[in-house]
């Protein structure tokens, strides 16, 4: 990690100094960029809408703590966060149960079929054509019935478990069989293996995978979308949220849609903050961008 | 014995699979071949539907928005993050402060993300407008979602959204590189820029082309943003193929007007995903004859 290329060495020469001065100039330019849409909808958030739309201010001349309380409970984001929460913890917990369960079989066992099966599953992570498999989808959970609740959304979530089940199974190899077969020979079966030694020592994988695994569906847009025309008290919170920029009256409210906005940040920020470290293991080789 | 318990646990995610993912494939393979609005009977009617979509005006359209969305966000991303990667693989004072500030815009929801941006750029009362002319430097509001600009906006945006992805991705590639090479190097007598041109692009090829390929087929598929911020308007200007598709699928946005097309839909979305699919495997080979020239 910690490479020293000549950045150690302390060079007083003119142009030595300038490109510091140029490189952390660059660096910092970058950093507010990055960082201003984010300040400038927090801050936002706690004004008046009056001062959101007509004053070019950065910060708040008075905090508007309502805007929150305001946002939770007319424009219903309490709704929007008891679905957003439901459908991740549901979408985390069922991938990861499915993922682990599959990669103990495929890593652990011989059977026929096996090749196959991980093609299949590494054909999904491949071949993708993105919203047409979304009408057969809703389709068939018109068809089970399941479109009227979060469920559908739920199931065809948790069936997209390719990258889980690599992430995971890429862990086994630092689980040695020498315990399975100890283990067996203790009294143990092939579920009492998976559910005493493979799962407790599986911890770290199930960690990095259901990080990923929640993140993906609390950021999930397209899906919850579409399930939830025709009943919006199903709506999360990107759904919701989106939703208000074409509601009646809500242009007029930038304030409680920027108090949406930080609402909705704000479980991945905490989670960020203190999972720096497994987070960015998590998104190296995640599809997103 | 053990391999049917194997099977028992395969079970739920074969049978997922199957039914979530691979039969809703199929069905689409089927229905491209139909003429169906999602109600009465679907008509077979052959490759009629792959005959219109060469005709479609509005589907090429959005194949060149599609174009310009991609080639203005790739410009612009993967030199900036692997500039700021390879900075930021130095031993540099905050780096790792660095490293989550750029990052931070990554764990947005492209929803969220495009609200925030819709209320930054809005064009009456856009916090962005407001600065601008309370500084004096324009004296109109500029339009940033009209029509001349709305495109170069939602490309400003996805350069955003996307930086602190790939700068992640190039610093995973910068890790997997040999220490000794550096210090070899150093003994050889090179210097910074000695360094990053023998030691450090040459090495990072592989790597690179690879991320470059992911880079291509995620802006060529990228949508949700687009559909929330601008819907595809003004005009059709910033609608690309996936949010075509999804409009002939799903007709729902307030100002679509597009018909619900299911036969049709599934044939644009074959066309759409041919298309990305032929874009990668040439980027892929072109690459790599490059690959080879080092």
């Amino acid at each position: 990690m910690n490479r020293v290329v000549s950045g150690g060495v302390v060079s007083k020469s003119w142009p030595a100094v300038l490109g510091r001065v140029i490189l952390w100039v660059f660096l910092i330019v970058t950093a507010l960029v990055t960082l201003f849409p984010i300040i400038m909808v927090f801050l936002g958030s706690f004004k008046t809408n009056l001062e959101v739309t007509a004053g070019a201010t950065l910060l708040p001349e008075s905090w508007q703590f309502a805007n929150y309380a305001k946002a939770w409970e007319t424009a219903n984001f309490s709704r929007f966060t008891f679905n957003s929460v439901f459908v991740s913890v549901t979408v985390t917990i069922g991938m990861l149960v499915v993922s682990s369960m599959a990669a103990y079989a495929v890593d652990r066992v011989q059977f026929a079929g096996k090749r196959i099966y991980m093609g299949l599953l590494a054909s999904t992570l491949f071949i993708s054509i993105g919203a047409v498999v979304l009408r057969p989808q809703y389709d068939l959970m018109v068809s089970l019935g399941l479109q009227k609740s979060l469920l559908g959304v739920i199931i065809i979530l948790i069936s997209a478990h390719a990258t889980c089940f690599f992430i995971i199974i890429g862990f086994f190899r630092g689980i040695p069989k020498d315990l399975d077969e100890a283990a067996y020979i203790d009294g143990c079966n092939f579920y009492s293996v998976y559910w005493r030694i493979v799962l407790p020592l599986l911890r770290p994988a199930l960690a990095v995978a259901g990080l990923g695994a929640f993140q993906g569906s609390w950021n999930e847009y397209i899906l919850p979308l579409v399930f939830t025309l025709s009943n919006p008290s199903l709506q999360t919170l990107p759904v919701g949220l989106a939703n208000l920029r074409y509601g009646i009256g809500a242009a007029a409210e930038t304030q409680l849609m920027m108090a949406g906005a930080c609402l909705s940040i704000l479980p991945l920020l905490v989670v960020y903050l203190f999972a720096n470290k497994s987070f960015m293991q998590v998104t190296v080789g995640a599809v997103k961008g | 014995m053990r391999k049917l318990h194997a099977y028992v646990f395969i079970f739920p995610s074969l049978f997922l699979t199957l039914i979530f993912s691979i039969y809703p494939l199929m069905w689409a393979l089927r229905f491209m071949f139909y003429d169906y609005q999602g109600f009465g009977t679907p008509v077979f009617i052959g490759l009629d539907n792959f005959a219109r979509v060469m005709r479609d005006a509005e589907f090429w359209s959005s194949v060149k928005n599609t174009g310009i969305y991609a080639l203005g966000k790739l410009i612009v991303t993967i030199p900036l993050s692997l500039l700021l990667a390879i900075i930021l693989n130095r031993s540099l004072k905050g780096r790792t402060f660095l490293r989550a500030v750029y990052y931070l815009p990554t764990i947005f929801s492209a929803s969220v993300m495009s609200i925030v941006f819709f209320i930054i750029f809005n064009s009456y009362n856009g916090i962005l407008n407001q600065f601008l002319i309370k500084y004096d430097i324009i004296s109109q509001p500029i339009s940033w979602l009209g029509a001349d600009h709305a495109m170069l906006t939602t490309v400003i945006i996805a350069i955003w959204g996307a930086v602190g992805n790939y700068m992640l991705l190039f610093l995973a590639g910068l890790q997997g590189i040999p220490e000794d090479l550096y210090e070899a190097a150093s003994l050889d007598g090179a210097g910074e820029y000695e360094k990053l041109r023998h030691v450090t692009i040459p090495l990072l090829g592989p790597v690179m082309q690879m991320i470059i390929m992911l880079a291509i087929t995620i802006s060529l598929k990228g949508y949700e943003s687009i559909m929330v911020l601008t819907g595809g308007g003004p005009y059709g200007k910033t609608e690309v193929m996936y949010l075509y598709l999804f409009k002939l699928l799903f007709p729902i946005s307030p100002e679509s007007q597009t018909l619900q097309q299911i036969g049709y839909g599934s044939a644009v979305g074959f066309t759409t995903a041919l298309m990305v699919g032929g874009i990668t495997v040439i980027y892929f080979f072109v690459s790599r004859k490059l690959n080879n020239i080092y």
